[in-house]
């Protein structure tokens, strides 16, 4: 018997628990009773993370594809393919002809190491990953109003707050254990805002539930802020100390009344009016936001309201208050922090600023740095589909399932000349690919996450990985040698960590001695820095909070006729994203089992649809076959649907239009039609 | 009398594993206390209950059940020594009494004996509750038991299985400390315990409506964390994973609070609203196994309220309920 303590896999709460094992198997999980953020407690996810580790359909070996098919390869013929085909791809278009799209679920090592095999090996700024799916509008819109693109507080904020604003966020089914604590905090008095038309757990708790249209936020926001200034209720002392720009914010939204925002939210102006004096009363308000705000054509402008509305009512910088966004996936922070992104370095330093550059070309003993900004995720997916790029490699994603409009992701994959996959199943993107490469899953190897309040906690090895799989760090250096690149060697990933430390200002403090037993949390600039549980105090990371004007933008389908229904898409509670673990593990799988829409009874009695018969749903994009759920969960004219089941892929409907700032599909709006299936 | 002091602790059960295969408290880095072998961390005794339950030791979160291959059916083994489990406080050896009937009635479950058949257990008590609490005495339902008296550990054998093994350790005067500490003990009432009993006969006298049950469910997140944490709930579910000739069974705990608990193949559930499942949960302890067993199978050990996120434990649903059905 053995017990590993390490990070829950799934998402961004990042609670803690000792797997268990027993000659080399996990047989269990129980929770860490100290940590403190799950305090001894975990969700359904949690409590399950070991079922999937040893099943049978892990890879074990690396595959090369011939004639048409992946067959069995070794460590070197398969590494050696990739680094001779990338460098071809390379010489043959140029750098920028090759992207690599990093993971959220693996670690800041693996996530910083193939950012360098990106920018130092092969001379490209083309690294992203899967944040520029679900936060990138939070990262653009929080950094240009605040100067940090991060949840400003941290977890234990809801036990000591007067106000919680949840809008776009089902947190008790996507951040369970934060849910959980906004649960109690209600129960001892908390007042809770819900914006969001899905009536969630959280809304049955509500002091005010408001049902507002799909994408209509901005008109909320801005109305509810319109209230706050004109009825005196803003904290001017404030404003005027702390912020930039109010004079031209509050005459952008001085016509926003209520009665003019009600048509386009579909709510009664008094619910907005009713908001807006909540919300400014309270002494201390946290605003709680997810994918509802973020995965929008108007992503950032959403994100910016948020901030203005923080603003405009003193709620930042304090205990109990703040603009918190909560990361999705369990180390997305941390992919974000470790330059997995197009423009910046670890640490969220510009590309194109040449003494940044310069810094990293002299650590890494390379000769030159790229300085323009690479493609975002989703644009090297149209470039890839239009023949601009030629060769992909991605770590630990799974764009057929996660993309939107499923045929254009296939089109783009099939259309480059080289795919790369490094994963631990065998995904539907992999079996696409020319080289498959096995990884290790978080409970075979070592390393750090980073949970959505930045907080760095130790992921360790509870068992070894299956077959010949290697740790994605393991992996990224071993392709660096045999791409040529002889300054990519480690003992071991705390030594990663500490490169890292010695080139990003916030992650200056880390190392593995310091993060036991309860992690730090960043900025944590020098070794005696003891983290920083919540940011812009006395003074924003950018000096002064600026405050965006912002015009409104309606989603960019709406229904019409021949598509008569908002199709909004997300996750269940049971299943992780594309369903690559938790679809391997029993008792999450059989909890739900199939693809399904939550419709509305009104619009189900309409279309002749009973309780769980097979419906079609169809956009301009594509058409999959699903259970129709019949439910007061959403209101007339919406569907919802999860996008993690590949027979029925929500993603084979969505609209792959992109915010224009951040890249973001409009993952939350499109329209299609409903029927009931032949 | 036996005894050990507390030195003697680590070095008499490390001598057991020769013969044993032993378990006991064990500190864990952050602080967390697990059933651990001797030498994996330090002993820790002190403390109350244990935070995971300590019958898992016999059926564990996920085990073997067969491999099925061409050349026939493989059952796992038993272990190799038998098992010497420590840390059962009193209340966790009534939930073991409980689930060794349960598995041992109608259906022998084979694969729940075989780590249980022939294993010791050891019982703790005295003043080695938090911050130095008392936990009540077991006097039986174990095969010896560790008093803590505040100064050493009187061991207090209660089967011949555990006078044999206890039969080497030093002899200390009858000097009537047992006696007082059971006395101590007794005097000590448990308001947990209490409330268990009044919403069994509250729930038994169908004095709680089901909207009650409705507004407990919206609390619940269906972590399921109450039941895997539960001594006492034995319910697992089965899986079969395919490898190239042969396939693998093993199972897992299960969780009344899921919907796929009890759902049929049709999609219909008869327990398909989360405050059914709620109510599942609490009636089965407090109404359905008096029928059954003739007591109730919460045994307070209190572990549901400890790990729940959302603060509806079976202590915390109880109290509830009494306040507002108690005076009706």
């Amino acid at each position: 018997m053995k017990r590993t303590l390490t990070v829950c896999p799934y998402c961004g709460t990042g609670c803690m628990f000792y797997l268990v094992s027993d000659s080399g198997r996990l047989i269990g999980v129980e929770p860490s009773t100290t940590h403190p953020v799950s305090r001894g407690g975990l969700c359904v996810k949690g409590w399950n993370a070991f079922g999937f580790v040893h099943h049978p359909d892990r890879l074990t070996t690396p595959l090369i594809r011939r004639d048409g098919k992946l067959h069995p390869a070794s460590w070197d013929e398969a590494l050696g393919l990739v680094a001779e085909r990338l460098r071809e791809i390379q010489e043959r278009h140029g750098a920028d002809s090759l992207m690599f799209a990093s993971s959220a679920k693996a670690t800041n090592e693996e996530n910083y190491l193939l950012m360098k095999l990106a920018r130092g090996v092969f001379g490209t700024n083309n690294i992203d990953h899967c944040a520029r799916l679900c936060h990138s509008s939070t990262v653009t819109g929080l950094a240009e109003t605040f100067g940090s693109g991060a949840m400003t507080n941290s977890i234990d904020c809801f036990d000591n707050t007067d106000l919680i604003l949840i809008i776009g966020s089902n947190t008790t089914e996507q951040h369970p254990l934060i849910g959980s604590r906004i649960l109690k905090a209600a129960r001892r008095g908390t007042k809770l805002i819900v914006a969001d038309n899905r009536l969630i757990r959280l809304a049955r708790h509500a002091d005010l539930h408001l049902r507002h249209n799909n994408g209509s936020d901005v008109a909320l926001l801005n109305a509810m802020m319109q209230v706050i200034i004109a009825e005196g209720l803003e904290d001017r002392e404030f404003i005027a100390a702390r912020c930039e720009n109010f004079e031209a914010f509050a005459a952008s939204i001085a016509d926003w009344t209520p009665e003019r925002a009600a048509p386009l939210t579909g709510l009664q102006p008094g619910e907005i009016v009713a908001a807006a004096r909540l919300f400014a009363g309270a002494k201390r308000a946290m605003i709680v936001y997810s994918m509802g705000i973020t995965q929008h054509s108007h992503g950032v402008d959403n994100v910016r309201c948020c901030a203005a509305l923080a603003m405009l009512t003193g709620n930042v910088g304090r205990p109990g208050t703040g603009v918190n966004p909560l990361r999705g996936q369990n180390n997305v922070q941390g992919g974000c922090d470790m330059g997995a992104l197009p423009d910046v370095f670890s640490g969220y330093q510009k590309v194109s600023d040449p003494m940044v550059r310069e810094k990293f070309t002299r650590a890494w003993g390379v000769d030159a740095l790229p300085s323009t900004p690479g493609l975002p995720l989703t644009r090297a997916m149209d470039a890839a589909a239009e023949g601009k790029l030629h060769g992909m490699f991605f770590m630990g994603e799974n764009p057929i399932l996660s993309d939107p409009d499923q045929g254009h992701a296939r089109h783009a994959l099939k259309n480059l000349d080289f795919l790369v996959v490094q994963d631990i199943f065998l995904t539907e993107t992999a079996a696409l690919a020319d080289v498959v490469l096995p990884a290790a899953c978080y409970a075979e190897k070592e390393g750090t996450f980073t949970n959505t309040e930045r907080r760095i906690q130790r992921v360790r090895k509870g068992v070894e990985p299956p077959g010949e799989a290697k740790a994605d760090w393991e992996i990224i250096c071993a392709l660096a040698k045999q791409a040529g690149c002889d300054k990519m060697h480690y003992p071991d990933p705390s030594a990663v960590m500490d490169e890292i430390a010695s080139v990003t200002p916030i992650y200056g403090g880390i190392s593995y001695d310091r993060l036991d037993p309860l992690g730090l949390q960043w900025p944590c600039p020098d070794r005696d820095h003891p983290g920083t549980p919540i940011l812009h105090i006395g003074r924003f990371n950018r000096g002064k909070g600026r405050f965006s004007p912002v015009i409104y933008r309606s989603p960019a389908e709406l229904p019409d006729e021949e598509f008569p229904f908002v199709l909004t898409t997300g996750r269940t509670y049971f299943h992780w994203h594309t369903g690559t673990m938790t679809r391997r593990t029993h008792l999450l799988d059989r909890e739900e089992r199939r693809s399904f829409i939550e419709i509305n009874p009104d619009d189900a009695a309409r279309l002749g649809v009973r309780e769980r018969d097979d419906v079609l749903i169809a956009s301009r994009r594509g058409s999959v076959r699903a259970q129709a759920r019949i439910t007061g969960i959403v209101i007339p004219g919406v569907v919802f649907m999860p996008f993690h089941f590949t027979e029925g892929a929500a993603n084979a409907l969505t609209n792959n239009v992109l915010d224009p700032e951040s890249s973001i599909p409009e993952f939350k709006v499109c329209a299609v039609q409903v029927r009931k299936a032949p | 009398m036996k005894y050990l002091s507390n030195e003697q602790i680590p070095d008499f059960f490390s001598s057991l594993q020769a013969t044993h295969e032993v378990r006991l408290p064990i500190m864990l880095p952050d602080g967390t206390r697990c059933l651990g072998h001797p030498g994996d961390g330090t002993v820790a005794l002190f403390g109350g209950a244990l935070p995971a339950k300590p019958t898992a030791a016999f059926f564990p979160h996920e085990g073997p059940v067969f491999v099925a291959a061409s050349e026939g059916f493989t059952e796992p083994s038993a272990p190799e020594k038998p098992l010497l489990v420590v840390g059962f406080t009193s209340r966790d050896l009534a939930c073991l009494r409980f689930i060794d009937r349960f598995f041992a009635e109608g259906w022998r479950d084979d694969i729940y004996f075989r780590n249980r058949q022939g294993a010791l257990v050891v019982g703790v008590s005295g003043y080695c509750g938090p911050g130095g609490a008392s936990l009540a005495l077991a006097d039986g339902d174990c095969d010896f038991e560790l008093v803590w008296d505040r100064t050493r550990w009187l061991v207090v054998s209660h089967t011949g299985a555990g006078s044999a093994i206890v039969e080497g350790l030093a002899e200390t005067v009858s000097d009537g400390t047992l006696e007082r500490l059971r006395k101590e003990m007794a005097v000590y009432e448990d308001e947990n315990e209490k409330a268990i009993r009044r919403a069994s006969e509250l729930i038994r006298a169908d004095r709680v409506p089901d909207t009650f049950w409705s507004e407990i469910g919206d609390r619940c997140i269906a972590c399921t964390g109450c039941n895997l944490a539960c001594p006492t709930c034995t319910c697992f579910g089965v899986q079969d994973w395919r490898y190239a000739g042969r396939v693998k069974r093993s199972r897992m705990w299960d969780s009344c609070q899921l919907d796929g608990f009890m759902r049929e193949a049709s999609g219909h559930n008869p327990l398909g609203t989360e405050g059914l499942r709620t109510r599942r949960r609490i009636h089965h302890k407090l109404a359905a196994d008096p029928d059954r067993w003739g007591e109730i199978s919460c045994f307070v050990c209190g572990r549901c309220d400890a790990v729940c996120p959302t603060g509806i434990g079976i202590f915390a649903v109880a109290r509830e309920l009494i306040e507002r059905f108690g005076n009706i």
